[in-house]
C-alpha cells in the first residue's frame, strides 16, 4: 500500500492510498460539515443539502446523474451526520475515471427550487421512517437531552418543522459557506492511478474558492438528567445512555475504544454477561463516537417494560464493578483480540480503508497506516484504561428510555 | 461463484468447500445446519433461534463462560442466522486462528452441553426477540411477507409465534439438534486465507462419523393470503409486494435477474425514478430478487406516509407491469454492468464468499464459477429478457402493509 497527497491553492486536500491486488477502488468527498454546524433555523439543512447534490448541476438533470453512475456500475451513496458529510462510491478500476469526473462535478450543484421543493417530501418520509426505528428515535432524544444546547446534540435529519420551513435560499448560503475545498478531502483507497486522480481533481476542483469556514468547539460535560416518554405503539422498552468520552484527535481514544468493547461488546462484555446472557434484555451494546474536540459514549439497551427495574440496577452494579475493581488483563487482551481481528478484516475492503483514510485526514490531518493503527491499539495497558474510567466516569450517564404506556400489558 | 474453488466430499457425506482468496489475512468459514424454520416439526415454530443460542452455552469440556472466552480469545467475530432450511453458524477472523476456531465449533455443533437452566434463557431471549419485530414494522412486514408468499412452512417466521415458544421444552429442542446435526447432511465453507489440504483433514477428524443420513425434502402446502394488513399506529405504511419468478436453478434466471436490475438495480432504475424522484411518494423503495430452492420471488419494500401509501402501491404495481411492454437498449445495458459489478465487488469479501459458496451448493448442488455468471449475464439481450417476461408474466402479487391505515387491493391483481 502506498499513501500519496497533493493539497491544492486553494485548500482541497487530495489523498490517496494505492493497492493494486485490490479489484475494485473507492473514491469520496468528505466534507467537514453536518448539523453541529447549523442552527435552530436551518436545522436539518445539512443531510438535506446532501440529497440535494444528487439532484444535478446546471449541466446535469437529476436522472441524467443517476443514469450516468449507474452505467458504471458504482455502488454509490452519501451520509450525513453531527460533523461531516460523505459522498462515496466503489466502483470496478475502468470506470473509476467517469465516477471521479462526476462527483467532482457534483460538488458544484445547481440547487434547483422546483428539486428541492420535490426532495422536501423524501427528507419528511425519511424522518417519519426514523419514527419508526425506536433504537434511531431513543438515540436522538437521548443525545439532544446529554448534549442539551450544545450544537453536537442537533438532529441530523431536523424536523418536520425545520424542514417544512427551510427555503432554498438558507440551503444555497449554508452550501456557499460549509462546501468550500478547505473545508474537504478528495480521497481514494484501491486499485487506481495517483496521477490521475491528481489531474481529475486539478481539473475539477482549482476553480473552487476558499471560504472561512471554521467550526467552533465548545466543550461541554453532559446533562446526566434522566427522562422517559411513552409510545403508545411500543411494546419494548428501549433504553439510551450517554456519557463523555474522549475526542478523535486525543491520544486516549484507542484506550477509550477497547473501554467500550470491554464494557459493552454484543458478546463477552459485562454488559453480556450481566444483562444478555441472563435474559434481561435482548440487546445491550456500548459504543465510542470520537468527535471533533468531544466524545461521547453511547449504549443502547432493549428489554421487556417488566424487565426495566433489573437492567437498570445491573447496568448500575456494572459501572460501579468497573468503578471500584477496574478491569482484568485478560478481558483487556479479548477486547484487544476483537477490535485487531475487525480492523484486519474491515480493512480487507478498499471502502473500509476509504472511511479510515478520510475521517483521519479530517480529524488529524494525516495518513495513518494500518499498522501504526494496530500498533496503538496493542499499546494501550490496563492502568490507561482505569484511569479514564476514573476521569470520564462512565456511570455518570444521561438516560433517555422510551417505551409503552406503564399501566399497559402487551396483548398479543 | 468462484474463479478457483476447492472441494471434498467427506465419506459420511459432508460438503466442505473453499475460496481461496489472494492479498487477504483474514478467513469466514460457515456450517449450514439443516433445522432452518421450514424443516422444523410442527409446534416448533422459533426453535431454531433458541437452538442457536442455547449450543453457544458451554460445548465438550468447556462451560458457557470459558467457550465465549475462547472464542473472543481467537478475536472471533461470529455470525448466526436461520433461514428457510437452514441454520448458519459461522465467524470471521484472522487466517492464523482458523484451526482452533473450527475445533471450537466442533464441539459446539457436536457436543454442545444443552443444559436445561440455560435452554430457559435462550428460549427466553427468542421470545424477546420476537416481541421485538413488533417495535420494528420495516423488518417485520419482510419476514410476513414471506410467510404470505411462499407456500407453507417454506416462508416460515424463524423468530417463531409466542405461544409455540412458550411450549417448547429443553427435551424437545435437543431432539431437533440430535436428529439435524449430523455431520453428513452438513454444507461446511471457508473464504480467505487457508490451507485446504489442512482444513478437510482436520474436519474429517472432527467431524468424520460414519454415519449417512439423507435428508428429508419439504413438502409445500398451502400458500397465504393474498393481502394482509397488521394495524400500528407508527409513523409510515410499510409496504411489502411478492410476486413469484424462476429460481437459481431455472434456464432463465439471469433473465430473471436482469429484470430486477432494470427494476431497481440503481437510482436510475425504475422503482427509484418514478416512486421516489419524479414523485416524491418514499425514502426507502426497493425491489429484489429471493430465492429458495424450489420457488423464487422478487420481494418489493417500500415505506410511506398513510395519506401518500395507496399511490405508491399503485405505482409500484404499474411499474411491474409496464415491464413487459418494453425496455430499451440502455436499460438493459445499465442492468448488466451493474449486476457484474456487484458480483465482482462482492468476491473481496471473504465473509460473503463463503456464505455465496454455500448458498450455491445448497441451491444447485455445485458453485458456478465467476466466468460462468459474467458469461451468461452478457448474453442477456432485450429479447431475451422480454420473451422472458412475455412467458413468465407478474400475474400474481401477495401484499402485506403494517401501519395506521390498510390500502385497496383489488380482487385480482
Amino acid at each position: 500500500m502506498k499513501f500519496k497527497q497533493h493539497i491544492l491553492d486553494n485548500g482541497l486536500s487530495i489523498i490517496g492510498e494505492v493497492n493494486k491486488a485490490a479489484q475494485s477502488a473507492t473514491v469520496g468527498f468528505f466534507v467537514k460539515t453536518g448539523s453541529r454546524d447549523e442552527n435552530r433555523d436551518i436545522n436539518g439543512v445539512s443531510h438535506f443539502l446532501e440529497h440535494m447534490l444528487f439532484k444535478g448541476t446546471k449541466r446535469l438533470s437529476a436522472l441524467a446523474v443517476n443514469e450516468a453512475f449507474d452505467r458504471t456500475g458504482a455502488k454509490f451513496n452519501a451520509f450525513t451526520g453531527e460533523e461531516n458529510t460523505v459522498y462515496w462510491a466503489a466502483v470496478l478500476p475502468e470506470y473509476l475515471s467517469e465516477v471521479i469526473k462526476l462527483w467532482t462535478e457534483l460538488m458544484r450543484p445547481a440547487l434547483r427550487k422546483e428539486d428541492f421543493d420535490i426532495e422536501k417530501n423524501v427528507i419528511k418520509e425519511e424522518i417519519a421512517m426514523y419514527q419508526d426505528l425506536p433504537h434511531y428515535d431513543v438515540t436522538e432524544r437521548c443525545k439532544a437531552l446529554h448534549f442539551q444546547g450544545h450544537p453536537c446534540g442537533m438532529s441530523v435529519t431536523g424536523t418536520n418543522e425545520s424542514i417544512t420551513n427551510l427555503k432554498i435560499e438558507q440551503m444555497r448560503d449554508y452550501f456557499n459557506r460549509r462546501y468550500a475545498p478547505n473545508n474537504m478531502v478528495l480521497a481514494c483507497a484501491g486499485n487506481f492511478e495517483w496521477e490521475q486522480l491528481c489531474s481529475l481533481g486539478r481539473a475539477g476542483c482549482s476553480q473552487w474558492q476558499k471560504q472561512d469556514s471554521g467550526r467552533s468547539l465548545e466543550s461541554y460535560s453532559g446533562s446526566k438528567e434522566k427522562k422517559r416518554d411513552e409510545k403508545a405503539n411500543l411494546v419494548r422498552e428501549h433504553i439510551c445512555l450517554f456519557s463523555p468520552a474522549v475526542s478523535a484527535q486525543d491520544e486516549r481514544r484507542f484506550a477509550a475504544m477497547l473501554m467500550a468493547t470491554i464494557i459493552g461488546d454484543d458478546v463477552g462484555s459485562r454488559f453480556f454477561w450481566e444483562i444478555v446472557d441472563k435474559a434481561l434484555a435482548e440487546t445491550a451494546t456500548m459504543q465510542l463516537e470520537a468527535m471533533d474536540g468531544i466524545g461521547v459514549f453511547y449504549s443502547y439497551i432493549r428489554c421487556s417494560p417488566e424487565n426495566d427495574g433489573k437492567v437498570t440496577e445491573a447496568i448500575e452494579k456494572i459501572f460501579e464493578d468497573i468503578n471500584v475493581k477496574g478491569i482484568t488483563e485478560e478481558e483487556l487482551q479479548k477486547a484487544k483480540n476483537k477490535i485487531l481481528s475487525l480492523l484486519t478484516i474491515r480493512n480487507e475492503l478498499p471502502m473500509g480503508r476509504l472511511i479510515d483514510l478520510g475521517i483521519n485526514w479530517l480529524y488529524l490531518g494525516k495518513y495513518r497506516t494500518v499498522e501504526e493503527e494496530i500498533d496503538s491499539i496493542k499499546a494501550v495497558t490496563v492502568n490507561n484504561i482505569e484511569e479514564l474510567i476514573r476521569q470520564l466516569k462512565p456511570g455518570d450517564f444521561t438516560r433517555f428510555s422510551i417505551g409503552p404506556p406503564q399501566n399497559s400489558k402487551h396483548i398479543d | 461463484m468462484s474463479e478457483k474453488l476447492d472441494k471434498h466430499i467427506l465419506g459420511n457425506g459432508m460438503v466442505i468447500l473453499g475460496e481461496p482468496m489472494e492479498a487477504v489475512r483474514s478467513v469466514a468459514f460457515g456450517f449450514m445446519l439443516p433445522s432452518g424454520a421450514a424443516r422444523l416439526p410442527d409446534g416448533c415454530g422459533g426453535a431454531g433461534n433458541v437452538i442457536s443460542d442455547w449450543i453457544f452455552r458451554g460445548a465438550g469440556k468447556r462451560d458457557k463462560r470459558e467457550l465465549v472466552e475462547a472464542l473472543d480469545g481467537l478475536g472471533l467475530h461470529r455470525s448466526s442466522g436461520v433461514g428457510s432450511s437452514y441454520i448458519m453458524i459461522g465467524a470471521a477472523l484472522e487466517a492464523d486462528n482458523l484451526e482452533p476456531a473450527l475445533e471450537l465449533y466442533a464441539d459446539i455443533i457436536l457436543k454442545p452441553r444443552l443444559e436445561k437452566e440455560q435452554f430457559e434463557l435462550s428460549r427466553e431471549l427468542a421470545i424477546q426477540a420476537l416481541l421485538g419485530l413488533d417495535d420494528d414494522p420495516r423488518g417485520k412486514v419482510g419476514l410476513k411477507l414471506r410467510e404470505q408468499f411462499y407456500p407453507q412452512p417454506l416462508g416460515k417466521n424463524p423468530f417463531g409465534n409466542e405461544n409455540e415458544l412458550n411450549k417448547l421444552t429443553a427435551e424437545k429442542a435437543g431432539q431437533i439438534i440430535n436428529h439435524s446435526f449430523k455431520p453428513g447432511q452438513m454444507i461446511f465453507s471457508v473464504a480467505g486465507k487457508y490451507d485446504f489440504d489442512r482444513v478437510y483433514r482436520q474436519l474429517e477428524n472432527l467431524f468424520g462419523d460414519n454415519t449417512r443420513n439423507g435428508l428429508q425434502e419439504v413438502t409445500p402446502g398451502q400458500k397465504g393470503e393474498q393481502y394482509v394488513h397488521e394495524q400500528h399506529d407508527g409513523a409510515q405504511v410499510h409496504i411489502g409486494v411478492m410476486t413469484a419468478t424462476v429460481p437459481v436453478s431455472n434456464k432463465d434466471y439471469y433473465d430473471a435477474r436482469t429484470a430486477v436490475s432494470v427494476l431497481s438495480g440503481g437510482m436510475s432504475a425504475r422503482l427509484f425514478t418514478e416512486v421516489r424522484e419524479k414523485r416524491g411518494l418514499c425514502y426507502a423503495i426497493g425491489a429484489q430478487y429471493h430465492s429458495l430452492k424450489e420457488m423464487a420471488g422478487i420481494g418489493c419494500y417500500a415505506g410511506t406516509t398513510p395519506e401518500k401509501a395507496q399511490e405508491t402501491l399503485d405505482v409500484v404495481l404499474r411499474e411491474f407491469n409496464r415491464l413487459t411492454e418494453g425496455i430499451s437498449k440502455e436499460e438493459i445495458e445499465t442492468a448488466k454492468v451493474k449486476l457484474k459489478s456487484t458480483l465482482i465487488m462482492e468476491s473481496e469479501s471473504s465473509s460473503s464468499r463463503a456464505g455465496g459458496i454455500a448458498s450455491d451448493y445448497y441451491l444447485l448442488g455445485r458453485v458456478r464459477l465467476l466466468s460462468e455468471i459474467k458469461e451468461k449475464i452478457e448474453e442477456r439481450t432485450v429479447d431475451s429478457v422480454l420473451n422472458f417476461l412475455k412467458n413468465n408474466s407478474f400475474r400474481d402479487f401477495t401484499i402485506v402493509t403494517i401501519g395506521p391505515r390498510d390500502i385497496k387491493v383489488r380482487d385480482k391483481i
